[in-house]
């Protein structure tokens, strides 16, 4: 079970899903094509999961499940692990990644940014909100990926600040 | 050589996605059916006992006359459960194991829904392939 392929066919292929979810199919509908792409996602995290939690002990508690995915499939999806972990102890867990294998080729022009700022969003530029996109699919995996393991949540990203990322899950109590 | 043996994969929301026969003994119709039951009935201790321990493979959990129920269970909670009368717990650990592995390379199917029967006839097979050798 261990043939390999070149890590750019899988960015191509991230691409090429993005664009094709949110330029043809669900033109003009992104919250439509999130949420194909996230349901694309969860599916594949559900099958990952599997894979990958084979060899090892079942898991006791939820944080168990947490340290799991910051360390083990983490670097198996991303050949690292999650750098930074918190967690209020009440079903919130945030998940930072400071060098976000996905998006590391990922640049911003500035000064486009400036320009196309729409006033009725001051918070978020169309920049951002591009960008916002491609964070749907790993999004979905982690959802998969817990919902396999026995623990409902949503999954939310944030990236104010390229290319760091931080991944929020809210364990549904 | 297990005469009887009876395997079931029962999928997280307690759907059995597949079933089989893989003792060498002759099949009878009214033991079919006793066998089902036995490992259904066998669910809820299995429910119990997979709290308690990490492990996956969970040995043998019921018994009945001299059938003995064995659970292996996943870490997406799919239990793979077996009813036999044999002693050879070794052999029913590695069985557990490559049906596992072939479990998973079901999942990967991405036309596969989870959760739904297993009908795939090569699936069928090897499963049976791996009953005669190590049960």
């Amino acid at each position: 079970m261990g043939r390999e392929v070149a890590e750019s066919c899988v960015d191509t292929m991230l691409m090429e899903m993005v664009a094709m979810y949110s330029g043809r199919f669900y033109a003009n509908k992104p919250e439509l094509a999130a949420r194909r792409i996230e349901a694309i996602g969860y599916q594949v995290g559900h099958q990952l999961s599997e894979r990958y939690t084979m060899e090892r002990p079942r898991f006791s508690d939820h944080l168990e499940a947490i340290k799991f995915i910051c360390k083990d499939f983490w670097s198996e999806v991303f050949k690292k692990q999650i750098d930074n972990l918190k967690t209020n102890h009440r079903g919130t867990f945030v998940l930072q990644d400071n060098k976000f294998r996905w998006l590391s080729r990922v640049s911003i022009d500035p000064s486009s940014d400036k320009e196309t700022e729409d006033p009725s969003t001051p918070g978020e530029s169309k920049a951002a909100q591009a960008v916002s996109m491609y964070l749907y699919f790993p999004c979905g995996i982690i959802r998969g990926v817990l919902s396999n393991l026995g623990i409902p949540c949503a999954v939310s990203a944030d990236i104010s600040s390229l290319p760091t990322c931080s991944f929020v899950i809210r364990v549904k109590a | 050589m297990a005469n009887t043996a009876c395997f079931i994969i029962v999928g997280r929301n307690d759907i059995p996605i597949y079933e089989a026969e893989v003792g060498s003994a002759a099949k009878r119709e009214d033991a079919a059916q006793l066998h089902q039951f036995i490992l259904h009935a066998a669910l809820d201790v299995v429910q119990d006992l997979a709290w308690t321990t990490s492990a996956m493979f969970l040995k043998s959990v019921d018994r009945f006359n001299d059938l003995v129920v064995s659970v292996y269970v996943t870490a997406g909670h799919t239990r793979l459960m077996l009813l036999h009368d044999s002693r050879n717990e070794d052999g029913i650990k590695s069985f557990f194991q490559e049906v596992h592995e072939l479990y998973i390379k079901i999942l990967l199917n991405p036309l596969y829904l989870p959760g739904s029967r297993i009908t795939s006839t090569h699936f069928d097979t090897k499963v049976r392939a791996l009953a005669r050798k190590y049960l």
